[in-house]
Order: structure tokens, then C-alpha cells, then sequence
């Protein structure tokens, strides 16, 4: 493995890969995280990208890759970059493409992919060891078709599938497990508005081989219903409170790269929401608040 | 028949405008149609929605190409050609734009000979808080327009449309919904219905005609690198933000890295926003350690770069002139 060349805020780039002038929401919290990582990962890379917001990038004739990009069906963009990484394979064996210019095969999906319709492809691509990297950019619902509630939505945010006093019933899946729980290369969670760790990790990411799996939450003005100003410090809180541990899987090690040694209540993150308004008016819900706040403390208790 | 299009941003409310409008028509005992535009719709993308009302039953379908009454709820659009806010205006049409500006001003600036009226804008561009109230208060003022919408049909029809948000978004709606009915007084009904449509008169849009090849090679492909940068979001933005140089600490450039759309790029260690592309979400000025980036309504930045720019010319003349 190469030496990191990240280790300082000031490593980081100041100039900018992804291209300007995509349709992605003002103030996107997922957009945020992947020009971050596609400045780590650079343009010797080929996106296959399932249906989701962020498909909308390379909307015919425009692009903000450097690169190919490739639309899939939403279950099966890793079996699109299956058929990407042979085809890339094939062209070297035949000496028709130089080592030089491989691609590092990159899929992209949203939550609803990632977590429920893509998850069995995902898992078979696992198995089969496949090089690639996939990025999940997780705005905890279905947001491109206005936001319905997905096996990644939070406990008691309101969906357009889950409305009512109480929000969605069920609980946010643990993605990160049932990947690691597949022994790849490795796996790590980001957010944009944690820029030096989320380098970090992609760099790490960029320099293994096999399945190199990573989740983005990505804070989501439209979906989440809060002002496009607010998606870094919702993201700072999200990490602040616990709700979302920085962690990766790696050497068959879960380390967490971040703990919060003092944890903020999670009603500041959730106060700035719209998605949780019914938690706070017309009263207070501190039952409901109090359940959410168990469920971190439990998680922080066993990590440390 | 009464043709309606209403055009904003994403996230003002516009399809709630044409279904509040849309609504108030129906219990006014009209059939109705009304729909947004369908599209990768985004927030602060322009947009819009579009009503059609008539006493016989609807056969037409699709956009309106012929409207009688246009509704801008943001004026920022007037100049965006991709919004097609003036599409198919003739003189009979009436254009209600929201803007702090005179209707002088805009019918001088867009060359329009039918009637152009103004509902005057408050302070909402610099509170986004409350951008989403701006479709319910543009409903208002058209249902008056039209003549053919009681006030309290009006209200009823706020009542349903909105009921899912809450009875304080349902108040706020109605109130500001009301006050603009009641702005337009002295116009109401100056909408006249546009004649029906004979399907021989209907001129098909302009399309380009794609034959039949084979999909490898009439498939879209796009043989370009980041050319995205064609895309001018920076005409989304209703709020500019603005950086203070004698206030920036030229730090590790958080600015440029936090900035979801790559629009801030960093030169000699000083960042400088691309105007053209940033959509105004303002997360660099939430992040700025030493609060050096402040934000400035869009309209306003836009009024002094004219007045700038027309200062400017008239110099120019004078020093011909001598
Ligand atoms: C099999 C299938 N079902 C439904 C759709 C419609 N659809 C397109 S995008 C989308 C939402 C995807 O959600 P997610 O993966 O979380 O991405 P996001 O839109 O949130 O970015 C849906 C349901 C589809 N394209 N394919
Ligand atoms: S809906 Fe959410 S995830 Fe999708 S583009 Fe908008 S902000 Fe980004
Ligand atoms: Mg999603």
C-alpha cells in the first residue's frame, strides 16, 4: 500500500474535479461528499450509477464526470460493474488497453439501492470478490421519486410514506454490518461535512483491492425538509450526537475513526430537521426523543 | 377555456399554486386540469405548474402553449430563456409577476404590449423560511383575476390543498393567499378565457426527428468530459453569497471543500465563487471560520450590477460625446 498523502486539512484539494452546473438540490449533502471523493479518487474511473437523484449527473448531454459513467437498473449496479471490470479485464489480457490505463470501477447508488433493492446484488458481487468500489450516498429515503421512506430512513421521521404523529415505524438498517458481515476488502462510514476523514478513508479505499464498500450520509435539504444552509452543521451533529459513528472495517478490525467523547443530545440534531417537527409542536414528544437517545447510548456503550 | 401557467423554483410552492387554483376552479363549477411540469424538478431549479378550466369537458393535454395568464412567483426567472416564462404570450395575455420592481420596468425591459401587472414582493428572498408561501400568495392573485373565484372558495380550497401541513401553514397560506386576492381588486377579471382550439390548428412542437439506428448508435452518448460547466445553475440562486476579503483568513480553504457543487475554487490561497454555477445554498457562509462570507438577495446584487453597468455606459457616451 502507498503512503497517504492526506494527513492534514491543508492536504486537501483546493481545486475541484467534479464539474460545476449539475441538477443535484442546492445545497445537496450527497454532492458534497462525492466531489470530495472523486477528487481523492480521480478520473481514471468508470461510475456505474443505479437510478436514483444522483443519475441525473450525466442527464444526455451533459456530464460532470471526467470519465464514463453508466446508468443500471436500481437493483443491479454491482452486476453492471461485474460486467464493466471484465470487459476492462478482457481489453488487458488481449493487450488491446496497457495496465496504465485501467479504471477503477466505481458504483454509485442511493439508500433504496443500497440498503433494499440492490442489496442481493450486492452481496453475490461481495462473494465473488469483485474489485470495485461502491459509494452509497444515504439520504434515508427515496429521494429522486419525492422521498418515500427506505430500510435506511430513521426511526420516527416523516416520509412521504410515513406520515402521522409518530413517523416511520421501523428502524434504520445496519448496512455497515451486513457488508462487513461479507469479510471485504474493506468498508467505512463518511460525510461530506467531515472532509479530512471521509479523504481519508477513500484514500485507503483507492489503494486496496476486492470490494471496497462505503456509505455517505448525505444530509438532504429537499427530503429532510431544512434550509440547504444547514447541511454541514446537520452533518456535524449527526457525528456530534453519535447518530452517525465514523467508522471502518478493515484486516477483519472494526475500528471507529471518530468517537465523540462527549456526546451531544441527539434532539440538537434532530430539532434543525422538518422531517422530525412533530417530535417538538405542538408538544414535545420527550417519550419518543428519549427512545431515539436509548438506541445511540446503547450503540456508544457497546463501542466503548 | 382559461389557460394558467405558473412558474417558480422548486421549493416555492408552485404545484401547490396550480392545485389550489385548480381546486378553487372545480368548486367554482368548472372541470379542471392541473399539473406540474414533470422533470428532474430540483430545489431552486425553474419550474412549473399549469391550470386548464373550462365549463365543457377538457380534450387538450400537455403544456400550455397559449396561455391568458401567466403567474412569475420569482422574478429572477424573467431573464432565465430555459424557463420559458414568456412562451406564447400575445396581447391578450396578462403576465402577474412578483417582483420588487414596477411593471413599467418589466414591460420596457421584456418588450410586452399586453397587460403586465405586479404583486409586489416582500422580503421572502431573504428569508427562505418563507419561499414555500409564495405559490399559495401568486393562487391568490390570479384567482382574482380570473373573476370567476369567490373569496371564500378561494379559502375553502387553501383548507384542503394544504390541510396535510398543519393547521399554522394552513393560516399563514391563507392569510397572505387572501391579502394578495384582495391586493388585485381593481383588476379582477381582466383574465379573458383564450377560444378553444380547433385539433386542425394545432401546431405540433419543434422536435428533431431521430431515425431508427441501431442503439449503439442512436443511444445517448455523451462524448464530452465535464461539460456540465454548460449548465448555468448559478441562475437558481435567490441568495448570493459574498465574501468579505479583508475578513478571509485564506484558512485550509473549508469553503472550497465544503461547498457541495465544486463552485468555489481556490487561487493564490484566496477562494473565488463561480457565480455561474453556484446555486446560492449558502453552506459556505455557515462554515467560514471567521464569518468573512455574508449574504446578499440576489435581486439586489443583480439591481446594483445594472445600475453599475448602466452608470458605466452612460460614461462611456458622454466621453464620445466630448
Ligand atoms: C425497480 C425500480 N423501481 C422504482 C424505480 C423508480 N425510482 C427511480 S429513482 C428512485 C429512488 C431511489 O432511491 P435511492 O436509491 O435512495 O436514491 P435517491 O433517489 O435517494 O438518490 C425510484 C424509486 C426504478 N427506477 N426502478
Ligand atoms: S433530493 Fe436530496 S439527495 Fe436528492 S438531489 Fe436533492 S438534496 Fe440531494
Ligand atoms: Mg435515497
Amino acid at each position: 500500500m502507498s503512503e497517504q498523502r492526506i494527513n492534514r486539512m491543508k492536504d486537501l484539494p483546493s481545486t475541484h474535479l467534479l464539474g460545476t452546473g449539475t441538477p443535484m438540490c442546492s445545497g445537496c449533502g450527497g454532492l458534497e461528499a462525492l466531489h470530495q471523493i472523486y477528487d481523492v479518487l480521480g478520473e481514471k474511473t468508470v461510475f456505474v450509477n443505479a437510478a436514483g437523484c444522483m443519475t441525473l449527473l450525466s442527464v444526455y448531454p451533459f456530464t460532470p464526470f471526467r470519465g464514463s459513467w453508466l446508468y443500471t437498473a436500481m437493483a443491479s449496479a454491482p452486476a453492471g460493474a461485474q460486467g464493466v471490470r471484465d470487459a476492462l479485464d478482457i481489453l488487458q489480457q488481449r493487450g488491446d488497453m496497457g495496465p496504465q490505463e485501467d479504471l477503477d470501477v466505481v458504483v454509485l447508488t442511493g439508500d433504496g439501492s443500497a440498503y433494499g433493492m440492490g442489496l442481493s446484488a450486492t452481496s453475490a458481487a461481495m462473494d465473488r470478490g469483485l474489485d470495485f468500489i461502491y459509494i452509497c450516498y444515504d439520504n434515508e429515503g427515496y429521494g429522486n421519486t419525492g422521498q418515500q421512506s427506505s430500510s435506511a430512513t430513521p426511526h420516527a421521521a416523516i416520509t412521504s410514506t410515513s406520515g402521522g404523529s409518530r413517523g416511520y415505524p421501523g428502524y434504520k438498517k445496519d448496512l455497515f454490518s451486513i457488508w462487513a458481515a461479507h469479510r471485504p476488502a474493506y468498508v467505512a462510514t463518511v460525510i461530506g461535512s467531515e472532509p479530512l476523514d471521509l479523504a481519508r478513508k477513500i484514500e485507503k479505499a483507492r489503494e486496496l483491492k476486492g470490494s471496497r464498500m462505503i456509505i455517505a450520509l448525505a444530509p438532504c435539504p429537499t427530503g429532510w425538509a431544512y434550509d440547504p444552509k444547514d447541511s454541514v452543521e446537520i452533518g456535524r451533529l449527526a457525528v456530534k450526537t453519535g447518530v452517525w459513528p465514523l467508522k471502518e472495517y478493515i484486516d477483519g478490525q472494526l475500528v471507529h475513526t471518530r468517537i465523540p467523547r462527549e456526546r451531544a443530545p441527539v434532539e440538537e440534531y434532530l430539532r434543525l430537521q422538518g422531517r422530525f417537527a412533530h417530535l417538538f409542536t405542538p408538544a414535545t414528544n420527550t417519550a419518543m426523543i428519549a427512545e431515539i437517545q436509548a438506541r445511540v447510548d446503547r450503540y456508544w456503550d457497546e463501542v466503548v | 377555456m382559461y389557460r394558467i401557467r405558473i412558474h417558480g423554483r422548486g421549493g416555492q410552492g408552485i404545484k401547490m399554486a396550480s392545485r389550489v387554483l385548480g381546486s378553487a376552479l372545480f368548486h367554482a363549477g368548472f372541470n379542471v386540469q392541473d399539473a406540474p411540469k414533470y422533470g428532474a424538478e430540483r430545489r431552486g431549479a425553474p419550474i412549473f405548474s399549469y391550470v386548464r378550466a373550462a365549463r365543457a369537458p377538457i380534450n387538450e393535454r400537455g403544456t400550455i402553449y397559449n396561455p391568458d395568464l401567466v403567474v412569475v412567483a420569482d422574478d429572477t426567472l424573467l431573464a432565465v430563456p430555459a424557463a420559458g416564462t414568456l412562451l406564447g404570450l400575445d396581447a391578450h395575455t396578462v403576465v402577474l409577476v412578483n417582483s420588487h420592481q414596477s411593471a413599467d420596468t418589466w414591460r420596457q425591459r421584456l418588450n410586452i404590449d399586453g397587460s403586465l401587472l405586479i404583486l409586489p414582493a416582500g422580503t421572502e428572498t431573504e428569508d427562505r423560511a418563507a419561499l414555500p408561501h409564495i405559490g399559495a400568495t401568486c393562487a391568490g392573485a390570479a384567482a382574482c383575476l380570473l373573476g370567476v373565484i369567490d373569496r371564500d372558495v378561494l379559502a375553502k380550497a387553501i383548507d384542503e390543498e394544504l390541510a396535510e401541513l398543519g393547521p399554522d401553514t394552513v393560516t399563514k397560506n391563507r392569510t397572505n393567499a387572501l391579502a394578495a386576492f384582495d391586493a388585485m381588486a381593481d383588476q379582477r377579471g381582466c383574465v379573458e378565457e383564450g377560444a378553444a382550439i380547433a385539433a386542425t390548428d394545432y401546431v405540433p412542437p419543434e422536435w428533431v426527428e431521430m431515425p431508427l439506428d441501431a442503439a449503439r448508435v442512436s443511444a445517448p452518448i455523451i462524448r464530452a468530459s465535464g461539460n456540465s460547466v454548460e449548465v448555468r445553475t448559478g441562475l437558481w440562486r435567490t441568495i448570493r453569497p459574498v465574501i468579505d476579503y479583508d475578513h478571509c483568513k485564506h484558512c485550509w480553504w473549508v469553503c472550497s471543500t465544503l461547498c457541495p457543487d465544486s463552485a468555489i475554487t481556490v487561487t493564490d490561497n484566496t477562494p473565488i465563487i463561480d457565480y455561474d454555477h453556484c446555486k446560492g445554498c449558502m453552506v459556505c457562509a455557515g462554515v467560514c471560520p471567521p464569518h468573512a462570507i455574508a449574504g446578499e438577495p440576489e435581486y439586489l446584487a443583480q439591481q446594483r450590477e445594472t445600475s453599475l453597468t448602466e452608470r458605466e455606459g452612460t460614461d462611456a457616451t458622454d466621453t464620445a460625446d466630448r
